[in-house]
Formats: C-alpha cells, structure tokens, sequence
C-alpha cells in the first residue's frame, strides 16, 4: 500500500507540470496585460512600463515561468494585484463560507440520491420509476440560473422563509440562516443527475448472480437492497463524490454571486474579471492538487468498501 | 420538478411580512443605512484605487481640502477641512489654503495612543504619494506636470527606486502648520477641483509606514466615517467617527422644489446623522431589487436593467411602488459615451480608411456617424435608461450647454448620398469601395460581453443601410486598452464619467497631446488643440465656454467623434430615507442625510 502511494505522489508531478504550462501560456496568451487595467483611466508608457516591471510581466517567460513553479513549492502565491490582499489570505478567508454551503450540500444531495436511485431500481419500470426518470429528466435540462432565480423569488422574496441574501459573523447563523436556502437550491440542481447516475449503478448490481442467490437464501429484500446491493454499488459512487470533492475549492461561484456569500467561487470570479494572475494560478494549482489528491483517496477508498480490489 | 413546484408556489400572493434586519440578520441599530456595491472594491489607500466602489468608502473616511455644495447645480466647489476656498494668485499658479484647526485624525495604533491632529504637511506627504512609482497610482495623472518640482522628484523615484517623501518641492509650502501653499507650472484656475477630489483626502504618514503593504485595509482618515468591520469583496461597515468635528449641514437649493424641502428638514444639524453604515457586495441585479423590496436595504443605485419592472414608460416610479412611500431619484450621471473614429492616417503599418482629414475621409467619417441608429441604442440597448448626448460636457459639469445641438444628425439616405458624392461607389456585392476602387473594410472593436454583442448588431445593421462593410473585432477589455493606447483601434464605443465636474475634464479626451491615454481617436486637430490649451488658461465661465462650443464644432466638422448618450442613474429610497439627492460628483450622499423610524 505504501510503494503504491509513493508511485502515485510522484505521479502528480508531470501532471502538475501539465497544468502548470497550460495555465500559464492560457493565461500569456489570452489573458491581456493587467499592467493596462491597473493603471487607470490615464497612462502613459512609463506608467505602463512601471507596472509591468513591479509586477514581473515584463521578465522573459522562462523567468516569469519559474517563479511560478517556485510559488507552487513555496505555497506563496504573492499578493493579489488588484487589491494587495495576500493570496493565502484570500483563501483563508474565503474558502471558510464556500464549505460551509458545499459541504452539506454535497452530503445531503448524495443521500438523498442514493436513497431515491435505490427505490426507484428497486421498482424498475413501475410507474414511481418511470414518474421519477421524468422529474430528473426534466431536472436536469433547467439551468441552474433558473433554479437560483425561481427558488430565490419564491422561497426568500415571496414566502419569507429565508433571507434573500447576506452573511453573518458567526457559524451557526450562517450555516442555519444563510446557507439554508443555496443549500436547497444546490441540493435541486444535482439531485436530478445523481439519482439517474446512481440508479444504472444500482442497475447493474440488481441482476448480478450474487442478488439472486442472496434472494435464493431467503434474505429479506431491506437486507439484499441495503446491504449487498449498495455496498457494491458504492464503488462508482465512491468515485462521483470524490470527483466533485475538488470542486469545493473552486466554490459554487454562480449560487456565491445571487446570494452575496464572499466565497472562493465568487473571488475566482472576480480574479478572472481582473486579470489578477496570482489568485487564477493558485486556485488552479490548488484544485488540480485537490484532483490528484482525491483521486488517490477514492483509489483507496474502494479497496476499503471492497476487499477484493487490488491497488498495483 | 422542484422549479415546477416553486413556481405554483409563487402563485400564493404576496410577499410575507417585512422584515427590518441587516442583511446579516443582526438586530438592526438605529439611524443604520443599508446600501449595496454591485461590484466588489479593491481596496482604501486613496492613492492605490481607482474603482468607484472604493472611492465611496474612501470618501466617507478621508478629507479633501475642498468639497461640493450638496445641493447647488452645477456643482459648486465649497470648503471642507480649509477653512475657506483658495487664495488663487499669481495669475492662477499659485493657491494658498489654512486649514481649520482642530481637526483630528481618527485614534489608531500607529499614532500610539497620541491624538494627531491634521497638518498642511499631510496634505503635502498626501500628493506626494501620487507620484511615488511604488504606488502605481491610478490617478497620477492629476499631478504629473502640474506642481513646480514634483515631477523631477518622481523622475529621480523611479531611477534611484526611493521616493524621497522628505525632499524639498518648490511647489509646496507650509509656512505655519495650517496655510499650504501650492505653486503650479502653468496657469489652471481649476486646480481646485483636483484638491476637491475625494481621493486626495489627507493620510497620516505614521499608518502609511505602519500598515506598510496593507494600507487597502487600514484607512484611517479625518473624515466623518471609520471602517469598523471590514469584510473584503462582501461587507463594509462604517461607523460615525466619535471626535469628528463641528460640521453643520449647509447648502445652496437651486430650483429643484424638493431642495427646499431637504433646506427645511437639515439645515444647521451636526452632521453625520446616520450613525452606521452597512454596505453589502451584491453582485446581482436580481438580488438587489428582491432584498430592496423586502427591506434588506434602503437605497438602491444600479438597477438600471430592471428598470421595467420598477418604472413607467413615462419614467416615473409605478404607483404599486410609490403607494408604500418608496421614492426614486433620476438624474443623468455626469458621462458622455460616444463612438470614436481612428482620425490617424496609418494604423500601424496600415493605411486606415477612416484616418486623415481629406475631404473623402471626413465624409466617410460623417456619413457613418449620420447612419449610425443612436435612438436605437437608447431604445433598444439602454431600455430607455439614457439620454441623447450633444456635447462632450455632461450635464451637471461645469461647461455644459443644455440648448447644443449635434450638427450630425441621423439620416441614412443622406449619408449614403454624402458617399455617392465622395466616390465611395458601390460594388456589385452591395458593398462600397473606396474612391480608389480598393475594397472599403472597417474595423469595430468591442469586448465579448452580452451588452456589447448588442452594440455590434446595432453597428452592422446601421453599416449595412449605408452599404458599408464592417468587421466585429472582439479582444478583452484590457487588450482594448493597451491597442487604444497604441492608436490601433479604429472605431470603438468608449465611456467617460467625470472624475471632477468641470468641463476640462472632458474636453482634454479630444486634446491632441493625449493621444494615446485618453484621446482614443488620437484627434490632433490644430484649431482644437489652440482653443484647448487657451480654454485651461482660464477659469469657468462664458469666455471659456465660448471656446468649448468652438471646439464642439471644430471636433464635429472632423466628424471624430459622434456623441451618444448619458444614462439615467434612477436612485430608488425606501420611505424612511430622509435628504438624498443624487450629486453629479458626491459618491457619499449619505453624510448629508438622515434616516426616520422605520
């Protein structure tokens, strides 16, 4: 287990050095000069120059490029350049309130969707079945935008139930008040796909011989469906979950934006708008990290749900 | 199906009671004022910033010498921290300013436990900053070449890499702790507005060196307000500074009825009224309306997308709205947008088919400026949230002529006449050629946003009425710059709101030495430029005016630009909101207003 861990820590290498020259040549070469966002309504070429010199730009790309992987192994970023705001602090700050509307979301959508996905294999092709299929079918083609839009019209501005939007200073009203209605919005948006997802898992699984034998040997169905079924199935489900780990780090930028949560996804955003390199590259190197590491950590996972599974 | 469901939800009526909260949900304290930023701030050194979000809690915490007249219009330049307006002698190249005494800067730890009171010298170590390349100062454009010494001290920052803040200047004097006297390199009588600019509030040299790299998130200032909480890109609370000094609420009400109605309710109180300030980042619009409606916030300032929703046809407010007291304030911001034409004969290496100033290329010029469908782009792209601009200077900007008229008017059947005249004859594709048979091909750059996608249908459907071929460039909006800068674009929309409101604030985007800053159509015209560099010899008033009119008609017969529009800024305040009026410069109205039980 340990030679197979080390053989892929160092496989995370070349795939950073990938990622590493693919955002920065994305960004050299579609990026535009930040120099001339930052200097304002008025510039002259020495202004421009004087920019550029103090935020490296004008160094050869060799150069630029191995700063880069310095601050990768480092961890520091720098400074942003629009604000100044260290670009750990950025993330200190920020990542706190984008977890705590992702991490019950991503909890509550997954079992909820493996609970329907269950029931509805279980009736294959019964009218619940088919009604469901429908739902998640129609679910799933609504845009996001419109989930956030509809459900914060209806929920925040016509029911009162929630706040239309803000953050407090404190966990708990942040997790109970603000997070409560993007929590739902998010749990609607992926319930539709997960439950068709984790339903063809379940399916495939139902008709295996092992199912029929345990039916065979009068277990009861609770027991089978429970117990044997899920268990099995749970390897790709395993696998979705841990894909979507990484994407905490990236945040949920359109649910932050409509309901003002200062999260990581809405800073992403605003990085992008400004051209401001240092937060683009260290939430790119973070989440690609974020990629490896949880890859690794479903890999291992799945020889923990499933002894049979051998890691080479 | 949960959309399906929220939906018929939708259909239970009215919206449930309204609540009086934060929009942190905390127990709301009185005279709070809730507003919002629909765009993020970048941070409060006044000398770091540019964005206007930054600038209206940089306005509300640091003083500028001068101010505004809250009410008067066009703006009227008043004291604010100086005790009365400039002495301006030496045929407008010299100023001299005292201070008020007693005026404190906000108690913080780098002052170490000292009370600091404010000096001429921190106005001097303020401007200097500008200038010191360590800074990359968005607005160091408002000191280059101005101050007698200055720009040499600057030269020698930028080779030694140390701004020497403790050198003598020549333009700076402080004869006693209170009078600044500032010399200038040429006559400007409107250098007052510059020291009316909010972001030339006064800094303590002590917090600058204190808070070192960090200055965006410590501001600390004379100002009425002090940053008490302070969450970056979402949430920004001020508090009422305790020792600010003895400020009376006072204005001049013009013709507006409604100023003699905020004169009758605020005249002579200490001001700040509104003792807290909460501004929450929301970015969008959608957000913003909902929470205005159920009370999260009480004053609205950019909704101008959804303004279907809230106005009538007419622009007034809908009376659903109006009937629960809600108020709206419309005024036009102080902007001009216009089209401009590359007047450069070459664009790099190439020949560009709009520049120069034969009599063919004006007429081409003209006639795309005459086919182009501004109603259109207020109509359609503004939703009527804009009015047709004549003249480069805005109104509530001192120069403005409201009886101008643009000699360019919209008529298609004339502009195509006009090329029919010039040669610019039609090929068998429908498409003309330029008098010398060659193909007619122009260049229209935008970024690759929403907004502009409707600009450039907009300019191929005028294009195309007047058999001209045009190409849609799309770039980011940071390369436009940087090619606007390098006199590369060839025809592009651009927008300037005012930094000051006076007129040469405008008038210098035509002025040929700028080509390449603000001068994107890089216009060098000599009969322009003449009247410009006499128009800055003098102060506001009809004699420059008449220059600036002269100018107008000089920039339209060269057909550099066309004029297009200013948008409405419609202010939306909750019943309770008591004094605001929207100023063509203020940012920071809330300090002259008040706030009713709620």
């Amino acid at each position: 287990m340990t030679g197979y861990i080390l053989r892929r820590v160092l496989q995370f290498i070349p795939t950073l050095l990938g990622v590493v020259l693919l955002v920065f040549i994305l960004f050299n070469w579609i990026g535009g000069d930040p120099a001339y966002l930052l200097a304002g309504k008025m510039s002259n070429p020495e202004q421009i120059e004087n920019i550029r010199k103090q935020l490296g730009v004008d160094q050869p790309f060799y150069v630029q490029l191995w700063i880069f992987i310095t601050q990768i192994v480092t961890g520091d970023f720098g400074v942003s350049w629009a604000t100044n705001e260290k670009v750990s602090a950025i993330f200190a700050t920020r990542l706190g309130p984008s977890l705590t509307v992702l991490v019950p979301m991503l909890i509550i959508s997954t079992l909820m969707a493996m609970a329907m996905a269950l029931l509805v294999a279980y009736r294959r092709g019964s009218l619940t079945d088919r009604a469901v299929m429908i739902g998640c079918t129609v679910g799933q083609s609504i845009s996001i935008l419109v989930y956030i839009v509809v459900f914060q019209y209806v929920f925040a501005y016509q029911l009162g139930w929630f706040p239309v939007q803000g953050w407090g200073q404190d966990f708990i009203t942040n997790l109970v008040k603000f997070s409560a209605l993007p929590i739902v919005v998010g749990v609607a948006v992926s319930l539709a796909p997960d439950t068709r997802l984790y339903r063809t898992f379940f399916l495939d699984e139902i008709h295996q011989d092992y199912v029929r034998t345990a039916r065979a040997k009068g277990m009861s169905e609770t027991r089978v469906m429970g117990v044997h079924v899920l268990r099995n199935a749970a390897i790709p489900i395993v696998t979705n979950v841990m894909i979507q780990l990484p994407g905490l780090l990236a945040g949920a930028f359109l649910i932050e934006r409509f309901f003002s949560i200062p999260g990581i996804g809405r800073e992403v955003l605003l990085a992008v708008e400004r051209s401001d390199f240092p937060v683009i590259k260290a939430v790119t190197v973070y989440v690609a990290v974020a990629t490896l590491v949880f890859n690794l950590l479903a890999d291992i996972l799945y020889k923990a749900v499933d002894p049979r599974v051998q890691l080479k | 199906m949960a959309v399906l469901l929220a939906a018929a939800l939708a259909a239970c009526g009215e919206p449930a009671s309204l609540p009086i909260a934060g929009p942190t949900g905390d127990a709301l304290p009185a005279k709070t004022l809730r507003i919002t930023f629909q765009t993020a701030e970048t941070g409060f050194d006044p000398v770091k910033v540019s964005d206007y979000y930054s600038g209206v809690v940089i306005a509300a915490i640091f003083d500028p010498l001068l101010t505004y007249d809250y009410l008067a219009r066009p703006a009227k330049l008043v004291s604010n921290v100086a005790a009365a307006l400039p002495a301006i002698t030496d045929n407008g190249k010299t100023y001299t300013l005292t201070l008020k005494r007693g005026v404190y800067f906000t108690p913080d730890a780098a002052f170490k436990g000292q009370s600091r009171e404010l000096t001429a010298a921190d106005y001097v170590y303020s401007i200097k900053r500008f200038l010191d390349p360590k800074n990359r100062s968005p607005y160091a454009f408002l000191f280059e070449g101005k101050i007698v010494g200055l720009d040499q001290l600057a030269a020698e920052a930028k080779k030694s890499g140390r701004f020497d803040y403790d050198a003598a200047v020549a333009g700076f004097e402080t004869p006693d702790r209170y009078t600044l006297r500032i010399r200038l390199n040429e006559t400007d009588f409107n250098f007052s507005h510059v020291l009316a600019f909010p972001l030339v509030g006064a800094v303590a040299r002590e917090t600058i060196a204190a808070y070192g790299d960090d200055t965006n998130a410590h501001p600390v200032g004379t100002g009425p307000y002090v940053l008490q909480r302070y969450v970056r890109s979402s949430k920004m609370v001020l508090a009422k500074n305790p020792a600010f000094r003895d400020m009376r609420w006072q204005a001049t009400p013009g013709n507006d009825p409604a100023d003699q109605d905020i004169v009758a309710r605020m005249q002579g109180k200490k001001l700040p009224l509104i003792e807290r300030v909460e501004i929450s980042v929301m970015d969008e619009a959608q957000s913003r309306w909902l929470a205005f409606q159920r009370r999260e916030t009480d004053i609205e300032y950019q909704l101008e997308e959804l303004a279907p929703k809230f106005m009538t046809a007419a622009g007034d407010l809908k009376p659903e709205f109006a009937d629960q007291g809600i108020r709206m304030d419309r005024s036009v911001d102080p902007e001009i947008i216009y089209l401009f034409f590359n007047t450069q004969e070459r664009i790099g290496d190439q020949l560009n088919p709009l520049g120069g100033f034969s009599a063919e290329k004006i007429a081409l010029r003209r006639a795309i400026a005459m086919a182009y469908n501004v109603e259109d782009q207020i109509k359609i792209i503004r939703k009527g949230q804009a009015i047709r601009a004549h003249y480069p200077i805005p109104p509530g900007v001192a120069g403005h002529e409201p009886n101008f008229r643009s000699g360019i008017a919209y008529d298609p059947p004339l502009a195509n006449a006009l090329l029919d005249q010039f040669g610019y004859t039609r090929g068998p594709d429908g498409y003309r050629r330029m008098p010398d048979g060659n193909l007619l091909f122009l260049k229209y750059y935008s970024t690759p946003t929403e907004r502009d996608r409707q600009f450039d249908e907009l300019m191929k459907r005028s294009m195309d009425k007047i058999g001209v071929r045009v190409e849609i460039h799309k770039d980011r909006f940071a390369e436009l710059i940087k090619l606007a800068n390098q006199c590369r674009l060839m025809m592009k929309h651009s927008a300037w709101i005012a930094d000051y409101p006076d007129g040469d604030n405008f008038m210098q985007l035509l002025y040929g030495a700028n080509a390449g800053q603000s001068n994107s159509a890089c216009y060098k015209s000599a009969e322009f430029d003449k009247r410009y560099e006499k128009s800055r010899q003098l102060p506001d008033g009809a004699e420059r005016n008449k220059l600036y009119r002269e100018m107008t008609r000089q920039m339209e017969v060269d057909t550099a630009w066309l004029l297009t529009d200013s948008r409405y800024r419609n202010v939306l305040l909750q019943p309770y909101v008591v004094g605001y009026k929207k100023h063509p410069v203020f940012s920071h109205e809330w300090l002259y207003m008040d706030l009713d039980a709620r």
